[in-house]
């Protein structure tokens, strides 16, 4: 507990960025792994059975229905993909902007006393580092499952329109 | 002396030649008698000349003597002198063998009173105590041996400065303020460390040798007050252990205006940009959810179309057409509704998102002028000073800074009103048809 509490001291107040985003970011990829496992297959099922028990399944409307059902579907399964792809790029970001904080406070500490004393220094550059490793380690972690979640939906989706039989 | 009077004779004898017989009788016998008088006085002459001559002889052989006894003295007070100078070696060296480890505590009596001199001056404790026992300016300059009171003084001038250094202790002082008018203030001193007032912290001018009031305080100065009027055993309260090197430092760092002002004119492009990027995103998510939510109503409720969504206005559609239309024309009237609505829910994304793209490159842009600054600096006055780059090299950084801090959170709003037409899109490009079609259903027109 206390490497952690050193970590986020050493970091500096953009490090607590990063740590909202990546929570924000985890608590999405959990609720996406929860409805593309357990959710959409059953939502598929049911919105199948659904549809057999309709009388036709080939006129105007019922062919506009089925779109309609495919639509909601896709919607319901793209939902925070955008967000987490979002999140994913504005991490690097962040990782940015704690270097470039972190040089502010180098040059701050330069001014006051010099280039003499690499030591004084070492906190702002631990403020540069910190943040840039922990922001592309968040954004490494996320673009797996960024890709997994898009062929997920397209799959949950293709599945969906197969169940839904037109004859 | 014959021949003298001979001569004198003759000169009567020439000149009264032809005077009385008588007086020359006379005239004989005056010659007669003025040289027997000679005579005598002749011999009384050399008979005194020749006492003189013993007298003389007897000073002469007193001086002689004297010269004698002077040489002999002279001799003998050459070799006292001698004598003495020899002793004279002996003794210093006796006195050098003596003084030895007194030597080496003069220096080192020197370099303390030096060294003492120059930490009193700068310390805190010089306020308040501002006179010594000893004269340390004496003792550091000092050509010879310090004696026992000024060893002594020395003595307690270090042992009072090291309990003083242990004390908090509350004195009045004359505080320099800020208009720089002295002022008398009550003022508690913690050790060396800091001096606080119930302003605040002071600092300590070396120079003036006096408190001075901080023309800005920390951001923990209210603890000073809090300590001040506390009267807890223990209270707590932020030092600087570097004796005020470090208030000063952080007093000399930019607050948040001042860091923005760095930024120049890039900087407060970005922030306009900022500002209007989010006022925008606000604007659109605000008009979003409302449309948002009268969709949702109207999804529920599809065959009541309402006037005031897109949804509504869509559904109406059908309702204005003939009721044994053909259903491609039904199909394409509708598409035309949907072309209709999409304007106006996707104004204001690309803005939003130019802006988002745009933040960082102006971001780049103050830092490359930024850098510009610097080199023309370093090309004027050479790299020794680094303070003449610092304006060069705030801006460079802080305009990245800004760039970034306003293009993240106007990413995260152009993502958050983006995923929020796109939805109120899909629902009505592919599922408007849908909820007509049940409506259709319902009413029995399958």
């Amino acid at each position: 507990m206390q490497w952690l509490l050193d970590f986020f001291n050493q970091g500096g107040p953009v490090l607590y960025g990063i740590l909202a985003a990546c929570l924000l970011l985890w608590s999405l990829i959990l609720e996406r792994l929860w409805f593309f496992y357990l959710d959409l297959p059953r939502s598929n099922r049911r919105l199948a059975e659904q549809w057999r028990q309709r009388s036709n399944f080939d006129s105007w409307t019922a062919r506009k229905i089925r779109a309609a059902i495919i639509s909601r579907q896709r919607q319901r399964s793209q939902t925070y993909l955008s967000a987490i792809a979002t999140l994913i790029a504005i991490c690097p970001l962040l990782g940015l902007l704690g270097t470039v904080t972190g040089m502010v406070s180098v040059f701050d500490v330069l001014a006051v006393t010099g280039t003499g004393n690499a030591r004084a220094m070492a906190s702002g550059i631990s403020q540069a580092t910190i943040p840039t490793m922990a922001g592309l380690v968040v954004a490494l972690t996320g673009l797996y499952f960024r890709a997994r979640f898009q062929r997920l939906s397209e799959r949950g989706v293709q599945q969906l329109t197969d169940l839904l039989v037109t004859d | 002396m014959k021949a003298m009077f001979i001569a004198i004779a003759a000169m009567f004898l020439g000149a009264f030649a032809h005077a009385d017989e008588a007086r020359l009788q006379q005239l004989l016998q005056q010659t007669v008698d003025y040289q027997s008088n000679e005579a005598q006085l002749d011999k009384a002459r050399q008979a005194a000349f020749r006492s003189d001559l013993a007298e003389q002889q007897r000073l002469l052989q007193q001086a002689q003597a004297k010269l004698a006894a002077e040489r002999q003295r002279a001799n003998e007070l050459k070799q006292a002198f001698d004598d003495n100078e020899i002793a004279l070696t002996e003794k210093e060296e006796a006195l050098r063998m003596q003084v030895g480890n007194l030597g080496e505590m003069f220096g080192v009596v020197r370099q303390v009173a030096n060294d003492l001199q120059t930490v009193l001056d700068d310390s805190l404790t010089k306020v308040e105590v501002p006179e010594r026992r000893a004269d340390l300016a004496i003792l550091a300059e000092a050509k010879e041996l310090p004696d026992l009171q000024q060893l002594q003084n020395l003595w307690h001038t270090l042992l009072q400065e090291m309990t003083i250094n242990g004390q908090i202790s509350a004195f009045n002082a004359e505080v320099i303020g800020v208009d720089g008018k002295p002022v008398a203030r009550d003022v508690v001193r913690i050790g060396t460390f800091n001096a606080l007032t119930s302003d605040g912290y002071l600092a300590y001018d070396s120079e003036l040798q006096q408190l001075r009031e901080l023309v800005r305080q920390p951001a923990v100065a209210e603890q000073a007050a809090s300590y001040l009027a506390s009267s807890a055993a223990v209270a707590p309260l932020a030092l600087d252990p570097s004796r005020g090197a470090l208030l000063t430092m952080t007093l000399d760092s930019p607050d948040l205006a001042e860091r923005i002002e760095q930024g120049a004119e890039v900087g407060y492009i970005i922030i306009a940009l900022g500002i209007i990027g989010l006022l925008l995103a606000g604007w659109r998510l605000l008009v979003l959810l409302s449309v948002g939510s009268k969709l949702a109503r109207q999804q529920k409720q599809p065959d009541q179309p309402s006037e005031d969504n897109p949804l509504g206005r869509i559904l109406t559609v059908h309702q204005n057409l003939p009721h044994n239309i053909d259903s491609e024309v039904l199909e394409a009237r509708m598409d035309e509704a949907v072309l209709r609505e999409l304007p106006a829910l996707e104004r204001g994304q690309s803005i939003i998102k130019l802006f988002a793209g745009i933040a960082p490159l102006l971001g780049l842009l103050g830092t490359v002028t930024g850098m510009i600054a610097t080199f023309q600096a370093i090309t004027n006055f050479g790299t020794g000073d680094p303070k003449l780059m610092a304006a060069g090299i705030s801006q460079a950084l802080i305009t990245t800074v800004l760039g970034l801090i306003v293009a993240i959170p106007l990413l995260l709003a152009h993502n958050w009103v983006a995923s929020r037409s796109k939805r109120l899109i899909q629902v009505l490009d592919e599922q408007s048809a849908g909820l007509m079609a049940e409506v259709l259903e319902r009413q029995g027109r399958g």
